[in-house]
Protein backbone atom coordinates (compact mmCIF):
# COMPACT_ATOMS: atom_id res chain seq x y z
CA UNK A 1 0.00 0.00 0.00
CA UNK A 2 2.77 2.87 0.81
CA UNK A 3 4.71 1.40 -2.12
CA UNK A 4 1.64 2.52 -4.59
CA UNK A 5 1.32 5.57 -2.65
CA UNK A 6 4.59 6.39 -2.73
CA UNK A 7 4.85 6.13 -6.42
CA UNK A 8 2.47 8.29 -6.81
CA UNK A 9 3.49 11.67 -4.65
CA UNK A 10 0.46 14.32 -5.29
CA UNK A 11 0.92 17.22 -7.59
CA UNK A 12 3.03 20.30 -6.58
CA UNK A 13 0.60 22.85 -6.63
CA UNK A 14 -2.43 21.19 -4.90
CA UNK A 15 -3.54 21.31 -1.11
CA UNK A 16 -1.54 18.79 1.23
CA UNK A 17 -4.25 15.98 1.56
CA UNK A 18 -3.09 13.13 3.94
CA UNK A 19 -4.53 9.73 2.89
CA UNK A 20 -6.19 10.60 0.01
CA UNK A 21 -9.40 8.80 -0.93
CA UNK A 22 -8.53 9.52 -5.08
CA UNK A 23 -5.52 9.96 -6.60
CA UNK A 24 -5.67 10.98 -10.54
CA UNK A 25 -2.76 11.15 -12.38
CA UNK A 26 -2.43 11.83 -15.63
CA UNK A 27 -5.77 11.99 -16.88
CA UNK A 28 -6.91 12.40 -20.66
CA UNK A 29 -10.28 12.14 -21.69
CA UNK A 30 -11.61 11.77 -25.44
CA UNK A 31 -15.00 11.79 -26.97
CA UNK A 32 -14.03 10.33 -30.02
CA UNK A 33 -11.27 12.52 -31.06
CA UNK A 34 -11.82 15.34 -29.43
CA UNK A 35 -9.36 15.69 -26.14
CA UNK A 36 -11.63 16.90 -23.37
CA UNK A 37 -8.96 16.58 -20.20
CA UNK A 38 -5.55 17.03 -20.16
CA UNK A 39 -3.57 15.83 -18.21
CA UNK A 40 -5.16 15.98 -14.92
CA UNK A 41 -4.15 15.20 -11.53
CA UNK A 42 -5.14 16.13 -8.14
CA UNK A 43 -5.84 14.76 -4.68
CA UNK A 44 -9.17 14.02 -3.36
CA UNK A 45 -9.55 13.97 0.37
CA UNK A 46 -11.60 11.34 1.96
CA UNK A 47 -14.59 12.18 4.02
CA UNK A 48 -14.57 16.06 2.85
CA UNK A 49 -16.18 17.93 -0.07
CA UNK A 50 -13.98 18.28 -3.15
CA UNK A 51 -16.33 20.70 -5.99
CA UNK A 52 -15.12 20.87 -9.27
CA UNK A 53 -15.99 24.11 -11.01
CA UNK A 54 -15.81 26.39 -13.82
CA UNK A 55 -17.85 27.60 -16.79
CA UNK A 56 -19.92 25.41 -19.36
CA UNK A 57 -17.63 22.88 -21.41
CA UNK A 58 -14.52 23.74 -19.04
CA UNK A 59 -14.45 19.63 -18.25
CA UNK A 60 -15.92 19.31 -14.78
CA UNK A 61 -18.68 16.87 -15.79
CA UNK A 62 -16.16 15.13 -18.11
CA UNK A 63 -14.24 14.60 -14.79
CA UNK A 64 -16.76 13.51 -12.78
CA UNK A 65 -17.68 10.87 -14.90
CA UNK A 66 -14.86 9.41 -15.08
CA UNK A 67 -14.72 7.89 -10.77
CA UNK A 68 -17.70 5.46 -11.83
CA UNK A 69 -16.46 5.12 -15.44
CA UNK A 70 -19.82 5.67 -16.28
CA UNK A 71 -18.58 7.35 -19.23
CA UNK A 72 -18.33 3.73 -21.17
CA UNK A 73 -22.31 3.85 -21.89
CA UNK A 74 -21.26 5.76 -24.79
CA UNK A 75 -19.42 4.56 -27.66
CA UNK A 76 -16.16 6.59 -27.92
CA UNK A 77 -16.04 8.24 -25.03
CA UNK A 78 -12.45 7.42 -23.33
CA UNK A 79 -9.71 8.20 -21.06
CA UNK A 80 -6.28 7.10 -20.22
CA UNK A 81 -3.90 8.33 -17.12
CA UNK A 82 -4.73 6.56 -13.52
CA UNK A 83 -7.74 7.32 -11.33
CA UNK A 84 -5.96 5.76 -8.48
CA UNK A 85 -9.19 4.59 -5.23
CA UNK A 86 -7.67 3.50 -2.18
CA UNK A 87 -4.03 2.89 -4.13
CA UNK A 88 -5.86 0.73 -7.19
CA UNK A 89 -6.46 2.00 -10.36
CA UNK A 90 -9.86 2.03 -11.00
CA UNK A 91 -9.27 2.61 -15.41
CA UNK A 92 -7.62 -0.08 -15.64
CA UNK A 93 -9.53 -3.01 -17.27
CA UNK A 94 -9.05 -5.52 -14.52
CA UNK A 95 -11.45 -3.25 -12.55
CA UNK A 96 -14.85 -4.85 -12.03
CA UNK A 97 -17.26 -1.76 -13.08
CA UNK A 98 -20.06 -3.40 -11.26
CA UNK A 99 -18.06 -3.52 -7.69
CA UNK A 100 -16.70 -0.08 -8.64
CA UNK A 101 -20.26 1.51 -8.56
CA UNK A 102 -21.16 -0.33 -5.27
CA UNK A 103 -18.68 1.88 -3.63
CA UNK A 104 -19.12 5.37 -6.04
CA UNK A 105 -22.48 6.49 -6.02
CA UNK A 106 -23.73 8.82 -8.17
CA UNK A 107 -26.41 11.84 -8.56
CA UNK A 108 -27.26 13.32 -11.73
CA UNK A 109 -28.31 17.59 -12.62
CA UNK A 110 -31.62 15.73 -13.39
CA UNK A 111 -33.61 14.22 -10.84
CA UNK A 112 -34.47 10.64 -12.27
CA UNK A 113 -37.12 8.72 -10.03
CA UNK A 114 -37.76 5.47 -11.78
CA UNK A 115 -41.16 4.37 -12.68
CA UNK A 116 -41.75 2.50 -10.03
CA UNK A 117 -43.17 3.14 -6.23
CA UNK A 118 -40.37 4.97 -3.67
CA UNK A 119 -39.94 1.67 -2.32
CA UNK A 120 -38.79 -0.14 -5.07
CA UNK A 121 -37.21 2.69 -5.99
CA UNK A 122 -34.52 2.34 -3.32
CA UNK A 123 -34.91 -1.81 -3.33
CA UNK A 124 -33.93 -1.73 -7.05
CA UNK A 125 -30.48 -0.58 -6.42
CA UNK A 126 -30.10 -2.95 -2.83
CA UNK A 127 -31.24 -5.93 -5.02
CA UNK A 128 -28.53 -5.64 -7.20
CA UNK A 129 -26.09 -6.28 -4.89
CA UNK A 130 -27.70 -7.79 -1.82
CA UNK A 131 -30.23 -10.59 -0.99
CA UNK A 132 -32.04 -9.35 1.89
CA UNK A 133 -35.38 -10.34 4.14
CA UNK A 134 -38.32 -8.28 3.63
CA UNK A 135 -37.57 -6.84 7.16
CA UNK A 136 -34.46 -5.82 6.55
CA UNK A 137 -35.13 -4.66 3.36
CA UNK A 138 -37.60 -2.75 4.69
CA UNK A 139 -34.91 -1.50 7.45
CA UNK A 140 -32.43 0.01 5.01
CA UNK A 141 -35.05 1.77 2.79
CA UNK A 142 -35.94 3.75 6.10
CA UNK A 143 -32.25 3.79 7.17
CA UNK A 144 -31.71 5.49 3.42
CA UNK A 145 -34.49 7.87 3.44
CA UNK A 146 -33.72 8.85 6.95
CA UNK A 147 -29.78 9.44 5.98
CA UNK A 148 -31.37 12.04 2.74
CA UNK A 149 -33.77 13.62 4.79
CA UNK A 150 -36.46 12.10 2.58
CA UNK A 151 -38.52 9.96 5.20
CA UNK A 152 -40.67 12.24 6.97
CA UNK A 153 -41.54 13.10 4.05
CA UNK A 154 -42.85 10.04 2.15
CA UNK A 155 -42.92 7.44 5.03
CA UNK A 156 -46.86 7.31 4.00
CA UNK A 157 -46.76 7.32 0.49
CA UNK A 158 -43.56 4.57 0.30
CA UNK A 159 -45.89 2.45 -2.69
CA UNK A 160 -46.81 5.47 -4.45
CA UNK A 161 -44.48 6.28 -7.41
CA UNK A 162 -41.58 8.10 -7.07
CA UNK A 163 -42.30 10.14 -10.08
CA UNK A 164 -44.98 11.91 -8.38
CA UNK A 165 -42.72 13.75 -6.12
CA UNK A 166 -41.82 17.37 -6.36
CA UNK A 167 -38.91 18.00 -7.85
CA UNK A 168 -36.14 18.32 -4.26
CA UNK A 169 -37.97 15.36 -3.24
CA UNK A 170 -37.15 13.33 -6.32
CA UNK A 171 -33.53 14.73 -5.91
CA UNK A 172 -32.99 13.32 -2.28
CA UNK A 173 -34.72 10.40 -3.35
CA UNK A 174 -31.94 10.01 -5.97
CA UNK A 175 -29.48 10.37 -2.96
CA UNK A 176 -31.07 8.11 -0.87
CA UNK A 177 -30.66 5.12 -3.77
CA UNK A 178 -27.16 5.87 -4.21
CA UNK A 179 -27.08 5.61 -0.70
CA UNK A 180 -29.30 2.73 0.14
CA UNK A 181 -26.18 0.77 -1.66
CA UNK A 182 -23.80 2.20 1.35
CA UNK A 183 -21.29 3.66 -1.19
CA UNK A 184 -18.11 5.25 0.17
CA UNK A 185 -18.00 8.09 -2.54
CA UNK A 186 -20.86 9.99 -3.56
CA UNK A 187 -20.69 11.98 -6.59
CA UNK A 188 -22.94 14.58 -7.42
CA UNK A 189 -22.88 15.96 -10.82
CA UNK A 190 -25.00 19.63 -10.39
CA UNK A 191 -27.75 18.21 -7.93
CA UNK A 192 -29.01 21.10 -7.41
CA UNK A 193 -29.27 23.15 -10.45
CA UNK A 194 -32.01 22.06 -12.06
CA UNK A 195 -34.12 22.86 -8.66
CA UNK A 196 -35.78 25.74 -7.22
CA UNK A 197 -33.85 27.95 -3.94
CA UNK A 198 -35.81 26.50 -1.16
CA UNK A 199 -35.28 22.70 -2.63
CA UNK A 200 -31.10 23.66 -3.26
CA UNK A 201 -30.81 24.35 -0.16
CA UNK A 202 -31.76 21.56 0.87
CA UNK A 203 -29.54 19.58 -0.72
CA UNK A 204 -26.44 21.24 0.43
CA UNK A 205 -27.71 20.90 3.65
CA UNK A 206 -27.73 17.02 2.92
CA UNK A 207 -24.55 17.37 1.63
CA UNK A 208 -22.80 19.40 4.65
CA UNK A 209 -24.61 16.16 6.31
CA UNK A 210 -23.27 13.31 4.57
CA UNK A 211 -19.59 14.06 4.32
CA UNK A 212 -19.09 12.77 7.48
CA UNK A 213 -19.44 9.39 6.35
CA UNK A 214 -18.63 9.70 2.28
CA UNK A 215 -16.05 11.21 0.24
CA UNK A 216 -18.25 13.60 -1.96
CA UNK A 217 -17.24 15.18 -5.08
CA UNK A 218 -19.65 17.43 -6.29
CA UNK A 219 -19.81 19.39 -9.46
CA UNK A 220 -21.56 22.56 -9.47
CA UNK A 221 -21.80 26.30 -11.62
CA UNK A 222 -22.92 28.27 -8.34
CA UNK A 223 -19.69 29.83 -6.79
CA UNK A 224 -22.41 30.82 -3.75
CA UNK A 225 -23.18 27.11 -3.28
CA UNK A 226 -19.77 25.71 -3.80
CA UNK A 227 -18.31 28.23 -1.19
CA UNK A 228 -21.06 27.35 1.42
CA UNK A 229 -20.45 22.79 1.48
CA UNK A 230 -17.17 22.51 -0.38
CA UNK A 231 -14.00 21.97 1.53
CA UNK A 232 -11.54 21.65 -1.49
CA UNK A 233 -12.45 23.19 -4.97
CA UNK A 234 -10.39 22.86 -8.73
CA UNK A 235 -11.04 25.00 -10.98
CA UNK A 236 -11.15 23.76 -14.72
CA UNK A 237 -10.94 25.39 -18.03
CA UNK A 238 -10.91 24.01 -21.38
CA UNK A 239 -9.95 21.15 -20.18
CA UNK A 240 -6.74 22.24 -17.77
CA UNK A 241 -6.88 22.09 -14.10
CA UNK A 242 -5.88 25.57 -13.59
CA UNK A 243 -6.07 25.64 -10.11
CA UNK A 244 -6.63 23.37 -6.77
CA UNK A 245 -7.04 24.72 -3.62
CA UNK A 246 -8.61 24.86 -0.01
CA UNK A 247 -12.26 26.25 -0.82
CA UNK A 248 -11.44 29.74 1.08
CA UNK A 249 -7.92 30.43 -0.63
CA UNK A 250 -9.28 29.74 -4.01
CA UNK A 251 -12.42 32.20 -3.20
CA UNK A 252 -10.27 34.72 -1.74
CA UNK A 253 -6.63 34.28 -2.78
CA UNK A 254 -7.16 32.61 -6.35
CA UNK A 255 -3.37 32.50 -7.84
CA UNK A 256 -4.41 32.48 -11.59
CA UNK A 257 -5.83 35.56 -13.35
CA UNK A 258 -8.73 33.06 -15.31
CA UNK A 259 -9.83 31.97 -11.92
CA UNK A 260 -10.36 35.42 -10.42
CA UNK A 261 -12.07 36.13 -13.51
CA UNK A 262 -14.40 33.28 -13.45
CA UNK A 263 -15.14 33.62 -9.25
CA UNK A 264 -15.80 37.16 -9.75
CA UNK A 265 -18.05 36.91 -12.74
CA UNK A 266 -16.48 38.12 -15.67
CA UNK A 267 -17.61 34.77 -17.28
CA UNK A 268 -19.07 31.46 -17.26
CA UNK B 1 -63.75 30.46 -48.82
CA UNK B 2 -64.43 27.94 -51.43
CA UNK B 3 -60.78 26.22 -51.09
CA UNK B 4 -61.71 25.64 -47.66
CA UNK B 5 -64.88 24.23 -47.90
CA UNK B 6 -63.28 21.97 -50.81
CA UNK B 7 -60.27 20.92 -48.16
CA UNK B 8 -62.78 20.11 -45.51
CA UNK B 9 -64.74 18.13 -48.02
CA UNK B 10 -61.80 15.89 -49.23
CA UNK B 11 -60.99 15.79 -45.21
CA UNK B 12 -65.02 14.40 -44.57
CA UNK B 13 -64.52 12.02 -47.44
CA UNK B 14 -62.22 9.41 -45.72
CA UNK B 15 -64.61 9.22 -42.70
CA UNK B 16 -67.34 9.01 -45.14
CA UNK B 17 -65.95 6.27 -47.36
CA UNK B 18 -65.64 4.12 -44.20
CA UNK B 19 -68.66 4.59 -42.93
CA UNK B 20 -70.49 4.05 -46.26
CA UNK B 21 -68.69 0.80 -46.60
CA UNK B 22 -69.69 -0.23 -43.04
CA UNK B 23 -73.32 0.79 -44.01
CA UNK B 24 -73.30 -0.98 -47.10
CA UNK B 25 -71.80 -4.02 -45.81
CA UNK B 26 -74.64 -4.05 -42.70
CA UNK B 27 -77.47 -3.27 -44.59
CA UNK B 28 -76.27 -5.83 -47.62
CA UNK B 29 -75.51 -8.89 -45.33
CA UNK B 30 -78.69 -7.99 -43.41
CA UNK B 31 -80.85 -10.67 -44.73
CA UNK B 32 -78.14 -13.57 -43.70
CA UNK B 33 -77.58 -11.60 -40.39
CA UNK B 34 -81.40 -12.52 -40.13
CA UNK B 35 -81.27 -16.22 -41.88
CA UNK B 36 -78.37 -17.36 -39.49
CA UNK B 37 -78.98 -15.95 -36.02
CA UNK B 38 -76.19 -16.25 -34.04
CA UNK B 39 -76.09 -20.21 -34.51
CA UNK B 40 -73.88 -18.64 -37.42
CA UNK B 41 -70.90 -18.30 -34.96
CA UNK B 42 -71.19 -21.35 -32.96
CA UNK B 43 -72.19 -23.50 -36.35
CA UNK B 44 -69.17 -25.42 -37.52
CA UNK B 45 -70.68 -26.63 -40.78
CA UNK B 46 -70.93 -24.15 -43.87
CA UNK B 47 -72.95 -25.12 -46.87
CA UNK B 48 -74.58 -23.10 -49.62
CA UNK B 49 -77.31 -26.00 -50.18
CA UNK B 50 -79.02 -27.69 -53.01
CA UNK B 51 -77.61 -25.80 -56.08
CA UNK B 52 -79.89 -27.71 -58.59
CA UNK B 53 -83.02 -27.99 -56.67
CA UNK B 54 -85.44 -25.21 -56.28
CA UNK B 55 -85.03 -21.78 -54.09
CA UNK B 56 -87.19 -22.50 -50.52
CA UNK B 57 -88.19 -20.54 -48.08
CA UNK B 58 -87.06 -20.80 -44.71
CA UNK B 59 -86.90 -17.65 -41.47
CA UNK B 60 -88.31 -15.88 -44.02
CA UNK B 61 -86.31 -15.65 -46.32
CA UNK B 62 -85.36 -17.58 -50.03
CA UNK B 63 -82.74 -19.91 -49.49
CA UNK B 64 -81.48 -23.28 -51.51
CA UNK B 65 -82.50 -26.36 -50.08
CA UNK B 66 -80.06 -27.23 -47.24
CA UNK B 67 -78.29 -23.80 -46.75
CA UNK B 68 -76.84 -23.30 -43.71
CA UNK B 69 -74.06 -20.96 -42.86
CA UNK B 70 -71.81 -21.62 -39.63
CA UNK B 71 -68.05 -20.18 -39.04
CA UNK B 72 -67.17 -22.03 -35.91
CA UNK B 73 -64.61 -23.27 -37.74
CA UNK B 74 -63.15 -20.30 -39.21
CA UNK B 75 -63.46 -18.56 -35.75
CA UNK B 76 -61.08 -20.96 -34.56
CA UNK B 77 -58.72 -20.84 -36.92
CA UNK B 78 -58.82 -17.13 -37.62
CA UNK B 79 -57.94 -16.97 -33.37
CA UNK B 80 -55.71 -19.68 -33.29
CA UNK B 81 -53.35 -18.65 -36.03
CA UNK B 82 -53.57 -14.99 -34.69
CA UNK B 83 -52.94 -16.17 -30.86
CA UNK B 84 -49.93 -18.52 -31.87
CA UNK B 85 -48.67 -16.00 -34.01
CA UNK B 86 -48.22 -13.51 -31.05
CA UNK B 87 -46.92 -16.16 -29.19
CA UNK B 88 -43.59 -15.96 -31.31
CA UNK B 89 -44.15 -12.67 -32.29
CA UNK B 90 -44.11 -10.98 -28.70
CA UNK B 91 -40.68 -12.31 -27.46
CA UNK B 92 -39.11 -12.00 -30.86
CA UNK B 93 -40.21 -8.63 -31.48
CA UNK B 94 -39.12 -7.95 -27.79
CA UNK B 95 -36.04 -9.40 -28.01
CA UNK B 96 -35.38 -7.47 -31.49
CA UNK B 97 -36.12 -4.34 -30.06
CA UNK B 98 -33.96 -4.73 -26.93
CA UNK B 99 -31.08 -5.59 -28.88
CA UNK B 100 -32.10 -2.53 -31.27
CA UNK B 101 -32.21 -0.22 -28.76
CA UNK B 102 -29.97 -1.24 -25.99
CA UNK B 103 -27.25 -3.83 -27.25
CA UNK B 104 -25.70 -2.42 -30.86
CA UNK B 105 -23.78 0.36 -31.37
CA UNK B 106 -26.89 2.74 -33.09
CA UNK B 107 -25.38 3.21 -36.35
CA UNK B 108 -25.76 -0.21 -36.88
CA UNK B 109 -29.04 -0.49 -35.11
CA UNK B 110 -30.17 1.96 -37.43
CA UNK B 111 -29.15 -0.51 -40.48
CA UNK B 112 -30.73 -3.33 -38.81
CA UNK B 113 -34.01 -1.03 -38.26
CA UNK B 114 -33.83 -0.35 -41.34
CA UNK B 115 -34.39 -4.22 -42.61
CA UNK B 116 -37.47 -4.66 -40.23
CA UNK B 117 -39.12 -1.73 -40.92
CA UNK B 118 -38.68 -3.48 -44.56
CA UNK B 119 -40.42 -6.48 -43.36
CA UNK B 120 -43.74 -4.91 -42.84
CA UNK B 121 -43.93 -3.38 -46.00
CA UNK B 122 -43.63 -6.74 -48.14
CA UNK B 123 -46.51 -7.24 -50.08
CA UNK B 124 -48.72 -10.44 -48.35
CA UNK B 125 -48.83 -11.98 -51.32
CA UNK B 126 -44.46 -12.90 -51.59
CA UNK B 127 -44.65 -14.01 -47.86
CA UNK B 128 -47.30 -16.05 -48.91
CA UNK B 129 -45.41 -17.71 -52.06
CA UNK B 130 -42.16 -17.89 -50.01
CA UNK B 131 -44.02 -19.68 -47.63
CA UNK B 132 -45.57 -22.79 -49.79
CA UNK B 133 -42.25 -22.88 -51.90
CA UNK B 134 -39.58 -22.93 -49.06
CA UNK B 135 -41.44 -22.86 -45.19
CA UNK B 136 -43.85 -25.98 -45.76
CA UNK B 137 -41.48 -28.29 -47.22
CA UNK B 138 -38.70 -27.50 -45.10
CA UNK B 139 -41.48 -27.50 -42.04
CA UNK B 140 -43.03 -30.56 -42.84
CA UNK B 141 -39.63 -32.68 -43.84
CA UNK B 142 -37.77 -31.31 -41.04
CA UNK B 143 -39.39 -29.70 -38.49
CA UNK B 144 -42.64 -30.80 -38.23
CA UNK B 145 -41.68 -34.94 -37.54
CA UNK B 146 -39.29 -34.48 -35.14
CA UNK B 147 -41.55 -31.64 -33.06
CA UNK B 148 -44.40 -34.10 -33.18
CA UNK B 149 -41.91 -36.93 -32.13
CA UNK B 150 -40.29 -34.70 -29.41
CA UNK B 151 -44.00 -33.87 -27.89
CA UNK B 152 -46.04 -36.89 -28.47
CA UNK B 153 -47.36 -36.54 -25.09
CA UNK B 154 -48.81 -33.32 -26.03
CA UNK B 155 -52.26 -33.93 -27.75
CA UNK B 156 -51.84 -30.81 -29.97
CA UNK B 157 -48.22 -31.34 -30.81
CA UNK B 158 -48.94 -35.06 -31.70
CA UNK B 159 -49.30 -36.61 -35.30
CA UNK B 160 -50.43 -36.58 -37.88
CA UNK B 161 -48.51 -33.87 -38.96
CA UNK B 162 -50.50 -33.55 -42.64
CA UNK B 163 -49.05 -31.51 -45.30
CA UNK B 164 -47.25 -28.67 -44.02
CA UNK B 165 -50.40 -26.25 -44.49
CA UNK B 166 -51.63 -25.77 -41.81
CA UNK B 167 -52.35 -24.07 -38.52
CA UNK B 168 -49.04 -23.60 -37.51
CA UNK B 169 -47.48 -22.55 -40.90
CA UNK B 170 -49.71 -19.93 -40.62
CA UNK B 171 -48.77 -18.76 -37.31
CA UNK B 172 -45.34 -18.69 -38.17
CA UNK B 173 -45.93 -16.85 -41.30
CA UNK B 174 -48.19 -14.28 -39.38
CA UNK B 175 -45.38 -14.05 -37.09
CA UNK B 176 -43.38 -13.10 -39.66
CA UNK B 177 -45.42 -10.30 -40.53
CA UNK B 178 -46.12 -8.82 -37.78
CA UNK B 179 -42.74 -8.92 -35.79
CA UNK B 180 -41.89 -5.43 -37.33
CA UNK B 181 -44.66 -3.89 -35.64
CA UNK B 182 -43.49 -5.13 -32.48
CA UNK B 183 -40.02 -4.30 -32.78
CA UNK B 184 -40.69 -0.66 -34.24
CA UNK B 185 -43.03 0.72 -31.58
CA UNK B 186 -41.30 -0.55 -28.88
CA UNK B 187 -37.47 0.27 -30.06
CA UNK B 188 -38.63 3.61 -30.59
CA UNK B 189 -40.48 3.73 -27.27
CA UNK B 190 -37.65 2.29 -25.29
CA UNK B 191 -35.51 4.84 -27.57
CA UNK B 192 -37.24 7.74 -26.37
CA UNK B 193 -36.37 7.29 -22.58
CA UNK B 194 -33.45 9.35 -21.51
CA UNK B 195 -30.24 8.69 -21.67
CA UNK B 196 -30.41 10.32 -17.85
CA UNK B 197 -32.74 7.59 -16.41
CA UNK B 198 -30.32 4.94 -18.43
CA UNK B 199 -26.98 6.20 -16.76
CA UNK B 200 -29.33 6.62 -13.72
CA UNK B 201 -29.18 2.71 -13.72
CA UNK B 202 -26.01 2.09 -14.76
CA UNK B 203 -24.49 4.91 -12.04
CA UNK B 204 -26.23 2.17 -9.28
CA UNK B 205 -23.97 -0.71 -10.93
CA UNK B 206 -27.12 -2.27 -13.13
CA UNK B 207 -26.19 -3.28 -16.97
CA UNK B 208 -27.20 -2.03 -19.95
CA UNK B 209 -29.61 -5.38 -20.22
CA UNK B 210 -31.17 -5.07 -16.10
CA UNK B 211 -31.56 -1.60 -16.91
CA UNK B 212 -33.62 -1.79 -20.05
CA UNK B 213 -35.84 -4.90 -18.71
CA UNK B 214 -36.20 -3.75 -15.26
CA UNK B 215 -36.40 0.06 -15.36
CA UNK B 216 -37.14 1.32 -18.99
CA UNK B 217 -39.60 -1.76 -20.24
CA UNK B 218 -42.02 -1.40 -16.92
CA UNK B 219 -42.38 1.92 -17.90
CA UNK B 220 -43.50 0.71 -21.63
CA UNK B 221 -45.98 -1.58 -20.58
CA UNK B 222 -48.95 0.60 -22.26
CA UNK B 223 -46.35 0.96 -24.71
CA UNK B 224 -45.98 -2.92 -25.54
CA UNK B 225 -49.72 -3.31 -24.87
CA UNK B 226 -50.68 -0.74 -27.72
CA UNK B 227 -47.94 -2.68 -30.27
CA UNK B 228 -49.14 -5.85 -29.60
CA UNK B 229 -53.04 -5.17 -29.92
CA UNK B 230 -52.07 -3.72 -33.33
CA UNK B 231 -49.89 -6.65 -34.13
CA UNK B 232 -52.95 -8.51 -33.48
CA UNK B 233 -55.56 -6.57 -35.63
CA UNK B 234 -52.77 -7.36 -38.11
CA UNK B 235 -52.76 -11.06 -37.86
CA UNK B 236 -56.74 -11.30 -37.65
CA UNK B 237 -57.00 -9.69 -41.01
CA UNK B 238 -54.36 -10.80 -42.72
CA UNK B 239 -55.73 -12.57 -46.16
CA UNK B 240 -53.45 -13.25 -49.10
CA UNK B 241 -50.82 -14.91 -47.06
CA UNK B 242 -52.96 -17.43 -45.21
CA UNK B 243 -55.14 -18.62 -48.03
CA UNK B 244 -51.93 -19.69 -49.47
CA UNK B 245 -50.34 -21.74 -46.47
CA UNK B 246 -53.29 -22.65 -44.32
CA UNK B 247 -54.68 -25.92 -46.29
CA UNK B 248 -58.13 -23.97 -46.08
CA UNK B 249 -59.85 -26.03 -44.45
CA UNK B 250 -63.62 -26.45 -44.99
CA UNK B 251 -66.19 -27.28 -42.19
CA UNK B 252 -63.23 -28.62 -40.20
CA UNK B 253 -61.78 -27.81 -36.61
CA UNK B 254 -58.39 -27.94 -36.03
CA UNK B 255 -57.31 -30.59 -34.09
CA UNK B 256 -53.70 -30.11 -33.42
CA UNK B 257 -51.29 -27.08 -34.65
CA UNK B 258 -50.38 -29.05 -37.88
CA UNK B 259 -54.21 -29.49 -39.12
CA UNK B 260 -55.23 -27.40 -41.95
CA UNK B 261 -57.40 -24.19 -41.13
CA UNK B 262 -59.02 -21.44 -42.74
CA UNK B 263 -59.42 -17.65 -41.27
CA UNK B 264 -62.44 -15.41 -41.69
CA UNK B 265 -59.97 -13.20 -44.38
CA UNK B 266 -59.03 -16.33 -46.32
CA UNK B 267 -62.59 -17.86 -46.53
CA UNK B 268 -63.94 -14.88 -48.18
CA UNK B 269 -61.53 -14.95 -51.03
CA UNK B 270 -61.54 -18.84 -50.95
CA UNK B 271 -65.45 -18.93 -51.07
CA UNK B 272 -66.56 -15.86 -53.31
CA UNK B 273 -66.55 -17.94 -56.58
CA UNK B 274 -68.75 -20.97 -55.28
CA UNK B 275 -70.89 -18.32 -53.29
CA UNK B 276 -71.95 -15.92 -56.18
CA UNK B 277 -73.12 -19.35 -58.05
CA UNK B 278 -76.13 -19.46 -55.09
CA UNK B 279 -78.89 -17.55 -57.30
CA UNK B 280 -80.54 -16.65 -54.01
CA UNK B 281 -77.76 -14.62 -53.22
CA UNK B 282 -77.58 -15.74 -49.68
CA UNK B 283 -73.88 -17.12 -49.99
CA UNK B 284 -72.46 -14.54 -50.86
CA UNK B 285 -74.23 -12.09 -48.30
CA UNK B 286 -73.31 -14.48 -45.55
CA UNK B 287 -69.49 -13.76 -46.52
CA UNK B 288 -70.88 -10.17 -46.29
CA UNK B 289 -71.75 -10.78 -42.43
CA UNK B 290 -68.23 -12.07 -42.34
CA UNK B 291 -66.71 -9.43 -43.53
CA UNK B 292 -69.30 -7.23 -40.87
CA UNK B 293 -67.48 -9.05 -38.49
CA UNK B 294 -64.17 -9.13 -38.90
CA UNK B 295 -64.57 -4.82 -39.70
CA UNK B 296 -66.15 -4.96 -35.92
CA UNK B 297 -63.12 -7.15 -34.51
CA UNK B 298 -60.52 -4.85 -36.80
CA UNK B 299 -62.21 -1.65 -35.37
CA UNK B 300 -61.71 -2.64 -31.53
CA UNK B 301 -58.59 -4.58 -31.66
CA UNK B 302 -57.61 -1.08 -33.06
CA UNK B 303 -59.76 1.22 -30.69
CA UNK B 304 -58.20 -0.51 -28.19
CA UNK B 305 -54.33 -0.33 -29.41
CA UNK B 306 -55.06 3.62 -30.05
CA UNK B 307 -56.05 3.88 -26.61
CA UNK B 308 -53.00 2.61 -25.12
CA UNK B 309 -50.47 4.45 -27.11
CA UNK B 310 -52.46 7.56 -26.54
CA UNK B 311 -52.30 7.33 -23.15
CA UNK B 312 -48.76 6.43 -23.28
CA UNK B 313 -48.57 9.95 -25.35
CA UNK B 314 -50.43 11.58 -22.53
CA UNK B 315 -48.08 10.11 -19.90
CA UNK B 316 -44.76 10.93 -21.53
CA UNK B 317 -45.89 14.56 -22.42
Amino acid sequence: MNQILSKSPAPSDGPVIPNPKFQVRNLNFYYGTAHALHDISLDIAERKVTTFIGPSGCGKTTLIRCFNRIYELHPGHRASGEILMDGTNLLSKSQDVHALRAKVGMVFQKPTPFPMSVYDNIAFGVRLYERLSRTRMDDRVEWALKKSALWEEVKDKLLESGTRLSGGQQQRLCIARAIAIRPEVLLLDEPASALDPHSSLKIEALITELKADYTIILVTHNMQQAARVSDFAAFLFMGDLIEYKDIDTLLTNPSSPKTDAYITGRYG
Amino acid sequence: MWFRRLLALFALLVPLVLLAIAVFLVFYAWPAIHYNGLDFLWRDTWNIGNQYASPIQRHGETVMPGAQFGILFLVAGTLGSALIALLFAFPLGLGAALFLSEAVPHRFGHFVSFFVELLAGIPSVVFGLWGIVFLIPFLSHHVYPVLARLFHFIPFLTRPIGSGYGLLTSSLVLCLMIVPFITATLRDALRSQSTEMREAGISLGATRFEVATRILLPGQKTALAGATMLAFGRALGETMAVLMVSGNALNYLPHNVYSPISTMAAFIVAQLDSALADPTGMAVRSLAEIAVLLLVISLITNGIARLLIGMLKEHTL
